[in-house]
């Protein structure tokens, strides 16, 4: 009886113990995808390990291309041509590929595994982007809903940005989200100091990012983010600019009005801020410095909604009518507008009713 | 009640911290399918459409969209105040395309109640029949919308009743 | 029982006996993978491999180490878990040669290992006392047999997929009709061959 038991046992655990090494040595050369080349825009070339997303695998490369959703599949950021070596588009790829896309053989890079040898293409201007390490050194607030975070850079220690540009904050796992997640902040310090950057963030209900970084981010925290991104960014002409920017849409300006005094630009230059009540209103101090020392900027705040204790003489109504009002020429003048997607829309129709032609009005596009 | 794998996968979509901070689900117990589906019954029970009341709460947004965040006054008697931020968020439905992060709030001045929806609201509403669960912020009743935007009742879709040959 | 040759021992597993329409075993992922052609041929040939495969090793592992040891009564048991393990490697390899098509077979991959059919598969052959080569091609017949099905079900529901189907029939309901006037079909090749 013992031994009939035993011998049954011990089967069992003989035929078990066989098919998992069977499946262990699968698992080894099936399932390991070994070392993989991908070539670049035909001329670069690098040899990765395979078996993860293509998205990861070029950030361990430090290529960083753009992604919101860190590698989810739900932003459609990361649109790649893939040439050669990504088999079929997937199903989660196939509903943000239009039908002229995927006859260029864009795909999603976050959903692409790495496998066989690739043949992909990236925008040239990526290959600046990089991922930094920084510390928190100051978190103050502007307004009672935007906090200015500065981070200053630690590895790698220096960014070289143009003025405009933004950058990627990655938000971290905290509370219920666990996960991380990147969200878009235009850089609003001097593009001349090259070792820290500041950010604008406004803080926006149930928002993932701006709730951590108005209730949990603490100086000293450390944070990552990379860039820099976006093709906002002053023009080299001899035009009138026209600044129009509220709340948070500041800070590119901010970091354009930085880089103007830093190369002694002379442009005409007008910022209009448009801002409900007086409580909204934030660095003036820092504009009036701007005005005295650019040789013809002038910074024209004006309030849509004053509030009852508001003392205010200076320019009223929606900023849309106020820039109707007081922008005495559009001729020979290009226009940068940022803020939310509304004002932006308002200020484009107002700008090319009075004649601005269209390819003189720049605007942030994050997405 | 059991549901497929693939709202499984939309309903993990709609947990905190995957797309917004509170996600969509607030305290709701139920499988989105349920959701879904009682929700389905009291727009039907009420005499509305899905399709119905997102068009409804387009139009009333985009009558105020020209205040830029200032309340607009819309006839006969609503007051529409349309504010948006930089940014785009997906569809936990997982479909490709992002919305714009847009906040219409509406106040009925005839009965003095207000609310307020998003365009993902909107979107979620008109495309999948969604209006959040139970418990969360951004939860919208049906018979709230019904109210405050005072939508019409539309006539009911003609059921497909018996083939010809076969009455 | 007498001696029948693989041929036709093939060729019965594909029509006149077929595991699905005439057996009715492997139905759940036949009513769940149906749905469009492209989907149905991946599964079908998953199957097919899986259960030519697993007959021969089981076939060997009853015969070679279950009889030899008189441990008869373990073989449920012994091939489930063999056919649990060639599942998972038949995945690798699918994952490997085609991720669109493991994207696309989802949770239908991991299925099946539970399909009745394989098992079935296996415990028939042991029942009809076949030999090893007769094994390997009732296994592949069978295999063909289920897939031809699964082919037949998609192309029939691809092209109904636009028909008025009356209201509580839509899914499953009509899919299980499908099947049935699919298997008095298959009636039609009885007594072609005697399988005894």
């Amino acid at each position: 009886m013992l031994t009939a038991f035993l011998i049954s046992v011990g089967v069992m655990c003989a035929i078990t113990t066989v098919l998992a090494v069977l499946m262990i040595l699968a698992d080894a050369t099936i399932a390991n995808y070994g070392d993989v080349r991908i070539t670049i825009n035909d001329s670069k070339q690098i040899t990765v390990e395979g078996g993860r997303h293509l998205l990861a695998t070029l950030k361990d490369e430090q290529i960083f291309i753009p992604s919101a959703c860190g590698g989810r599949g739900s932003c459609g950021l990361c649109k790649l041509k893939i040439l050669e070596g990504a088999g079929d588009p997937l199903p989660t790829e196939l509903p943000w590929l239009a039908p002229d896309e995927q006859r260029r053989k864009v795909r999603l890079s976050c959903q692409v595994k790495v496998k066989n040898p690739l043949r992909i293409e990236i925008p040239e201007e990526l290959f600046n982007v990089k991922q930094y390490e920084a510390e928190v050194t100051a978190i103050r607030d502007l307004t009672y809903d935007i906090k200015e975070v500065r981070l200053k850079l630690l590895s790698p220690a220096a960014i070289s940005f143009r003025a405009g540009q933004f950058v990627q904050f990655e938000v971290p796992p905290y509370e219920l989200s666990n996960e991380p997640v990147y969200r878009a902040y235009s850089i609003s310090s001097d593009p001349g100091k090259e070792d820290e950057i500041e950010m604008e963030i406004r803080y926006v209900p149930n928002g993932i990012c701006t709730t951590y970084v108005h209730r949990h981010l603490k100086t000293g925290d450390k944070a990552v983010v990379n860039g820099p991104y976006g093709d906002f960014y002053l023009r080299d002409t001899n035009r009138g600019i026209v600044f129009v920017a509220g709340g948070s849409g500041m800070a590119p300006i901010k970091s354009i009005l930085h880089q103007m005094l830093n190369e002694g630009n002379r442009r005409t230059a007008r910022y209009f801020f448009g801002a409900r009540a007086v409580k909204d209103l934030f660095l003036l101090d820092e504009m009036k410095d701007f005005q005295s020392k650019l040789p013809d900027f002038q910074f024209i705040p004006a309030l849509s909604e004053p509030g009852p204790g508001d003392d205010w003489s200076g320019e009223q109504g929606l900023i849309t009518d106020v820039v109707d009002r007081c922008l005495e020429t559009v001729d020979n003048t290009e226009a940068y507008l940022c803020g939310s997607p509304l004002m932006i829309d308002a200020c484009i129709e107002v700008l090319k009713n009075k004649g601005m032609p269209g390819e003189l009005i720049y605007y942030d596009k994050f997405a | 009640m059991k549901q497929t794998p693939e709202m499984d996968a939309i309903q993990r979509q709609m947990r905190p911290g995957v797309i917004t901070r509170d996600g969509f689900l607030g305290s709701d117990a139920r499988k989105l399918a349920d959701i879904l589906e009682f929700d389905n019954a009291e727009v039907n029970r009420l005499g509305l459409t899905h399709e119905g009341i997102a068009a409804r709460m387009r139009e009333l947004r985009d009558a105020g969209r020209k205040g830029i965040g200032l309340a607009t006054r819309v006839d006969p008697h609503f007051e529409v105040r349309v504010d948006s931020v930089r940014g785009k968020l997906p569809c936990p439905f997982g479909h490709a395309g992002l919305v714009q992060k847009m906040n219409t709030t509406v106040r009925n001045l005839a009965g003095g109640r207000e609310i307020t929806y998003t365009d993902l609201n909107i979107h979620m509403i008109g495309g999948h029949g969604f209006y959040e669960g139970r418990g969360s912020a951004f939860r919208l009743e049906p018979s709230e919308l019904k109210e405050i935007l005072e939508i019409p009742e539309s006539p009911p879709p003609p059921s497909p009743g018996m083939p010809p040959g076969l009455r | 029982m007498t001696e029948i040759g693989w041929f036709a021992i093939f060729f019965s597993a594909v029509f006149t006996n077929n595991i699905l329409l005439t057996n009715y075993l492997g139905m759940c992922s036949f009513l769940g993978a149906s749905k469009n052609v492209k989907t149905a041929l991946g599964l079908g040939s998953a199957v097919i491999f899986v259960m030519t495969f697993t007959s021969v090793l089981n076939w060997l592992v009853y015969h070679h180490v279950l009889v030899r040891l008189d441990l008869v009564y373990l073989r449920f048991i012994v091939f489930i878990i063999v056919i649990a393990a060639f599942v998972q490697i038949v995945e690798m390899i699918i994952e490997r040669v085609s991720e669109a098509l493991y994207a696309a077979l989802g949770i239908f991959l991991p299925l099946i290992t539970v399909n009745c059919a394989i098992l079935g598969v296996s415990l028939f052959m042991i029942i009809r006392e076949y030999t090893l080569a007769a094994s390997f091609a009732y296994g592949l017949g069978s295999g063909v047999g289920w897939a031809v099905a699964i082919l037949a079900m998609a192309g029939i529901r691809e092209k109904t997929a636009r028909s008025r189907i009356p209201r509580g029939l839509e899914g499953a309901g009509i899919t299980l009709i499908i099947a049935g006037i699919m298997a008095l079909a298959f009636m039609g090749f009885n007594g072609m061959i005697n399988l005894n």
